[in-house]
């Protein structure tokens, strides 16, 4: 959903170094961590323990840990830069983007994800549409989350390059040598420890930006004049005024698409079925952890545009040239001796702006605390769907518990070896990225309609699921290559407009692709003998009593507090309308 | 049973949380103090405010504050 790719064209030379207490800073961050790994060791001796945390974790640890697992720092960095360049239509992909699908699976999919008491994504699909489909599943993610991991290697080898010189294998090695040794040694706990120590690293590293920016500034409107000035426009400061066409706005994009094609299928993919974040969850302690969990996710992803959008808008206003004059940003293919940064260096620019000796080692460690732990979440997700979803389900069966305990710490390291050399394939050969971040978005949207049906529809069929899911994927992957070859004839056909730009692209294709998805699997499960309602208790919606989550009060309710998170959610959209 | 890091140990996952930002906030406060007072201030835009030892002192209270809170041998 980012443009990694973009982060290949960092100009050359570094932007700063960093002082003796930044390096104590950032050796203190891996000592913690290190440490971590070898101290919950102990406590993952069973498989559950490995791959499910032991199923220990109360709400706010997994919850934060949830929408961790998705606070990277291409993220971070990504979109900062689409923000200097969009404004605020980049917070569509925290809000919209996110806020109603991570309150979706929080109310209403977790109770079948916990009650199934599946192990992964896969393992439910397994469970609701039979082996074929959980094969397409796992090998697909499998494939995927690896070579994503490789991509996040080499990003922050690329990013440390170009803000600190640091040599690209030595990032390599030691980021990689580091995440595997504590996801080895302490599975998805260590990896969840990770993430939330992350999480509260990346606001401290990060939050001191807007708020010396907005002293700088002047304020919220006193930024929104100096914006308004500095690019000739209003529209970069607010959500949806421009979206009533394509060439409205800089995107590119239609209402329409960012409401169905994001905020539906792009988001509801990604947050419900992506087994990276939904892992996360199924580690919750009992049914009201692993509904709160989300709930408080969202509540937290809802103020993460502080920390990212808010310094790309700031950078807008406050950066300037040393003769006075503003400071433009360009493209990457832009990038000259007139104008030396692009747009993916905002947040380096920003944290060099305001943070010296010490803080800046903060955000540096920031950084990588968050690249590590997206490794470590890429990881551990590719060790739990390999162990149980690809080599016990069709390679060995009936192995010891103990046994899959040691495959699963073996998967670690040779995923993480498998992600070493894609770095450097992607080191030689950058359009592997483009690939990857393209494979990515392959599988989420028809997955996300495979399972939501599985789990609201009594009368999907086992083979409806399947070739839903086959012919869901492989419409994505046609009208990829399709838009990828065919141009702006293809990319108007499948956007709908001739005023539409790659962006749109890839909501629309989602949509598209989830629809038909849903479709074939209507067709061939009317076409096809239904379950019978015993063949389906614990995992479709009217087949299976919800069990109480334990709720005494109102306070104690996910449902209140998702009422809370969506209200909030509607008036941040109505402010910045 | 310690929050987050597994039954029979002693170490909660906040008393991480704690400990590291307490150990930030010791390292980062005095050494805004020096550059404060000591006028060692670094060329960045408002330096006048000092955030690291205002940063610094913010993040020895709350690790401070979490580190007491979640210490091992409490409960």
């Amino acid at each position: 959903m980012l443009p990694i790719a973009a982060l290949m064209f960092f100009n050359e030379g570094q932007l700063t170094h960093l002082a003796p207490v930044d390096i104590l800073i950032l050796a203190l961050y891996f000592a913690v961590v290190v440490f971590i790994g070898f101290y919950v060791k102990g406590s993952t001796n069973t498989s559950e323990q490995f791959f499910l945390a032991g199923r220990e974790m109360s709400a706010w640890i997994a919850g934060l840990s949830f929408v961790s697992a998705n606070l990277g720092s291409l993220e971070l960095m990504g979109w900062a830069g689409a923000a200097y360049q969009y404004g605020m239509l980049a917070t569509h992909w925290y809000w919209i983007g996110a806020i109603p699908a991570m309150l979706f699976l929080g109310i209403v999919m977790m109770p079948f994800y916990y009650i199934s008491k599946t192990h992964s994504v896969p393992g439910y699909l397994q469970l609701r549409f039979g082996e074929g489909s959980r094969a397409i599943a796992a090998v697909s993610f499998g494939l995927m989350t690896i070579l994503m991991s490789g991509v996040n290697m080499y990003a922050m080898a690329l990013v440390m390059k170009v803000i600190l010189g640091w040599d690209i294998s030595f990032s390599i090695w030691v980021g990689a040598a580091t995440v595997a040794l504590y996801v080895m040694l302490g599975g998805l706990r260590s990896a969840i420890i990770n993430e939330v120590l992350q999480f509260v690293l990346i606001w401290a590293g990060a939050a001191l930006i807007p708020i010396l920016g907005l002293v700088e500034a002047g304020g919220w409107t006193n930024l929104k004049a100096q914006i308004a000035v500095n690019v000739g426009s209003t529209d970069y400061t607010h959500l949806w005024t421009t979206l009533g066409h394509f060439r409205d706005n800089p995107m590119g994009v239609h209402w329409t698409g960012i409401v169905f094609g994001l905020g539906f299928v792009v988001s509801f993919g990604y947050w419900t079925t992506d087994f990276l974040v939904v892992q996360r969850v199924l580690s919750a302690n009992n049914l009201r952890a692993a509904k709160m969990a989300p709930v408080i996710g969202a509540a937290f992803k809802m103020a993460v545009p502080f920390i990212v959008i808010v310094p790309g808008l700031l950078a807008l206003a406050v950066l300037k040239n040393p003769d006075g004059s503003v400071l433009h940003l360009v493209g990457e293919n832009a990038v000259n001796a007139a104008h030396p940064y692009s747009y993916n260096e905002v947040l380096p620019l920003m944290l060099i702006r305001y943070c010296g000796p010490g803080l800046l080692g903060l955000g540096i460690t920031a950084l990588v605390a968050g690249f590590m732990s997206g490794m470590a979440g890429n990881v551990s997700a590719f060790s739990t769907v390999w162990t149980y979803d690809i080599y016990g389900a069709f390679i060995n069966k009936k192995a010891s518990d103990k046994h899959y305990v040691f495959m699963g710490r073996l998967s670690t390291v040779v995923g993480m070896i498998v992600s070493i050399l894609t770095a450097y394939l992607v080191a030689h050969a950058a359009s592997i990225m483009d690939y990857v971040q393209a494979l990515f978005s392959f599988f989420i949207a028809p997955l996300f309609g495979t399972v939501v049906l599985g789990m609201l529809w009594k009368r999907a069929t086992r083979a409806g699921g399947f070739w839903g899911l086959l012919i869901g994927t492989a419409s994505s992957i046609g009208m990829w290559l399709y838009t990828t070859y065919g141009g702006q004839v293809a990319l108007a056909r499948i956007a709908l407009s001739g005023d539409a730009r790659p962006m749109a692209e890839t909501l629309y294709r989602a949509l598209w692709a989830w629809l038909i998805c849903v479709g074939v699997t209507v067709v061939v499960s009317y076409c096809t003998k239904p379950f019978t309602d015993t063949q389906l208790s614990g995992l479709v919606y009217g087949a299976t009593p919800i069990p109480d989550d334990g709720a005494q009060t109102l306070f104690q309710k996910p449902l209140f507090w998702a009422v809370v998170v969506i209200t909030v959610f509607f008036i941040l959209n109505i402010v910045f309308f | 049973m310690a929050d987050g890091t597994g039954r029979g140990e002693r170490l909660s996952i906040w008393f991480f949380v704690g400990f590291l930002t307490l150990i930030y906030g010791l390292v980062l406060a005095p050494y805004g103090a020096w550059e404060w007072f000591g006028h060692h201030e670094a060329p960045t835009v408002l330096n006048n405010l000092h955030p690291t030892f205002w940063w610094g002192s913010f993040m020895l209270l709350f690790g401070a504050f979490y580190t007491i809170k979640f210490r091992p041998g409490k409960d």
